[in-house]
């Protein structure tokens, strides 16, 4: 089980500053049978809602194929996979919330991912899910009542090893369905990876070097008109056993943010460019304390800037799968 | 155009008969030391690799996409068993999409099954004595004898994997006990003046060479496993050596040589780089080299060698 706390000084929102209760997350994961093995997340979140977050069984008795089937978390680039508290820096970059979802594609369906037989790790995904309306959680719209509405994915992923310590990553992701009115609704992005490990420090030194660009679109009456897209890079920088430094620089066009708003404080779309820096101080494998600075700014809206400080912390109990690579 | 085809089928032939014999199982191995002795017991009919190095911390091996890559073909996986791998394994292992080697399938193996394990903790485990294995202490394959119990498991498993070389696992894995015993015997006496001696590990993985041994750990450089020396603890530590005459603290290539070193300078001892898993310091190719290089450089230290006393 994992508890994280988020504490937060933001002057641009009508908030109390201090530190609040965001979410206690229970993984349970067991082997079924021969056949299937049984993950779930629970996700308990700070206004007493219970979101079983993902809720799935995988196979992996078929030779060179993995299959998921439940209510899953997408395989689209690489930030929609991590769940919150895996985040590398407190805030999602901006263009999660506004093509995606901020914590990735969470649906029911059915994925089935093929290691391919080239020499490298050569990885294709495919996957179809229920068309469900857009809400805050899911920002595209696949909410059309047909029957023949059947939302799908498609995931390249080749990763090499450059020598001992350094991989090369690269991604390619594409989700489209029908929306509510009619018209067809997609993502698409590219990601590139490439992490440092030295094998006879692993567990104190390294870094991760992460670009990722994602665009939500929609196609009516053959034209394709481009909604919101945006991306980041990143790098995070591990110093020692307890101490990672990371810094991000990201950018979201036609999107909103929390900060900015209309003069009636209504959410109104802009270009947003933010950088971030944070210190993480990680005493043991089980709990860390983060402290993040940004500054963002926007072309429009009543704050053309915006500054935050924040403070997080994360502590588990019990045993926790690995995190991926 | 039949001279041609002809032409083909020699060269193809040629090509197959110069082609090196494939070994009937690929095994694959979370640690260099569990690949030794699966080739050793497969000898020609294996090829044994390890997916974490010599040189490398088997609790933080990265669950690379390579790793999943590297076993995708592997008729068997033998994990080290007692958690040592729960990290990294639980990832790779599915991530292979390869059924003959997931937990449960034939080719899955648990090396730790039938070793006599050590520190199985009693009452109740808790994260407060630092990350704790709850199985007990993982790190069996620093006994020689722990190694022998692997061997006749692996023998086992490749037999009823590849039944017409059965014979030749048996007679491996003899072989293997045979050499094994009489290189224990070696290292026994080379030991024998040191029994009851203390020693001071970076990390609590010492136990069975110790209890083999007749060694003594008087502490760690890591306060509680798996959290890093702070300075109060090396402090502490270095001063209860000195009051103690504890001499030699011992470090694996993957820790901080900066704190074992700093743990010897203060207590006026020696810090001394050992590999405690195959690979992990050149000469330490095997099982056998890994302890030859063991005992050669803690007989060193121990006895004041290292340290330039006569």
């Amino acid at each position: 089980m994992n508890a994280l706390f988020t504490g937060q000084a933001a002057h641009n929102l009508q908030q109390p500053y201090g530190l609040d209760f965001d979410e206690a997350e229970i993984s349970l994961i067991s082997v079924v049978d021969p056949y299937w093995t049984f993950t779930s997340n629970i996700v308990f979140v700070g206004n007493g809602e219970v979101d079983p977050e993902e809720v799935w069984v995988r196979n992996t008795s078929i030779p060179g194929i993995q299959l998921k089937l439940g209510k899953l978390r997408g395989t689209f680039g690489k930030h929609g996979l991590l769940h919150t508290h895996a985040f590398p820096f407190i805030q999602a970059p901006v263009v999660m919330a506004n093509t995606i979802g901020n914590e990735g594609f969470k649906d029911p369906g059915l994925e089935a991912s093929w290691l391919t037989p080239l020499p490298w790790f050569s990885e294709l995904t495919g996957g179809v899910y229920r068309g469900i309306e857009a809400d805050d959680e899911h920002p595209l719209d696949f909410g059309s009542s047909a029957h023949d509405n059947i939302p799908f994915l498609g995931h390249f992923k080749n990763l090499v090893d450059l020598n001992d310590a350094t991989t090369l990553e690269l991604g390619q992701s594409l989700l489209q369905g029908r929306g509510a009115d009619g018209n067809h609704h997609l993502a698409f992005g590219g990601d590139v990876t490439v992490r440092n490990v030295p094998p006879r420090s692993s567990n104190r030194h390294g870094w991760i070097l992460q670009g990722e660009y994602i665009q939500k679109g929609s196609r009516a009456g053959g034209s394709y008109v481009r909604e919101q897209d945006g991306g980041y890079a990143s790098l995070q920088y591990r110093l020692s056993q307890i101490w990672w430094i990371g810094v991000r620089g990201d950018q979201a066009r036609d999107s909103f943010a929390d900060f900015v708003v209309d003069e009636a404080g209504s959410p109104i779309p802009s270009k947003v460019t933010r950088g971030s820096v944070n210190l993480a101080w990680t005493p043991s494998e089980f709990s860390f304390l983060r402290l993040e600075y940004s500054h963002a700014k926007s072309d429009a809206g009543i704050h053309p800037t915006d500054d935050r400080l924040m403070l997080q912390l994360s502590y588990t109990i019990g045993y926790h799968p690995a995190h991926a690579y | 155009m039949k001279s041609l085809i002809r032409f083909g089928l020699a060269c193809g032939l040629a090509a197959l008969a110069a082609a090196p014999a494939h070994a009937n199982l690929k095994v694959a191995t979370s640690l260099t030391d569990l690949a030794s002795v699966a080739q050793f017991v497969g000898g020609t009919h294996v090829t044994a690799q390890s997916l974490c190095r010599g040189y490398e911390d088997p609790h933080f091996v990265p669950a690379k996409p390579s790793l999943m890559k590297a076993i995708q073909h592997a008729d068997v996986f033998v994990s080290t068993g007692l958690e040592l791998d729960a990290g990294w394994l639980p990832l790779v292992l599915p991530g292979s999409r390869n059924p003959k080697i997931q937990p449960g399938a034939k080719g899955f193996v648990d090396a730790s099954e039938g070793v006599q394990v050590l520190e199985k903790p009693t009452g109740t485990v808790s994260r407060a004595a630092g990350d704790v294995h709850p199985l007990g202490n993982p790190h069996y394959y620093l006994d020689p004898k722990a190694l022998e119990v692997v061997a006749h498991h692996l023998a086992e498993v490749f037999s009823r994997l590849d039944p017409a070389n059965a014979d030749a696992y048996a007679a491996n894995a003899k072989s293997f006990d045979e050499k094994m015993d009489a290189s224990l015997e070696k290292w026994q006496k080379e030991m024998d003046p040191y029994k009851g001696a203390p020693i001071v590990p970076y990390h609590k993985n010492f136990i069975y060479f110790i209890d083999r041994f007749g060694l003594k750990e008087f502490g760690n450089v890591e306060p509680k496993p798996g959290i890093p020396p702070t300075p109060r603890h090396i402090a502490e530590l270095a001063e209860a050596m000195k009051k103690s005459g504890v001499k030699v603290v011992a470090y694996e290539p993957y820790y901080k040589a900066d704190a074992a070193n700093e743990v010897a300078k203060r207590s006026g001892g020696i810090a001394v780089e050992v590999a405690t898993e195959v690979g992990g310091l050149p000469g330490t190719d095997d099982v056998f080299a890994k302890f030859d290089a063991l005992v050669s450089t803690l007989t060193g230290a121990l006895s004041g060698r290292a340290r330039g006393q006569k």
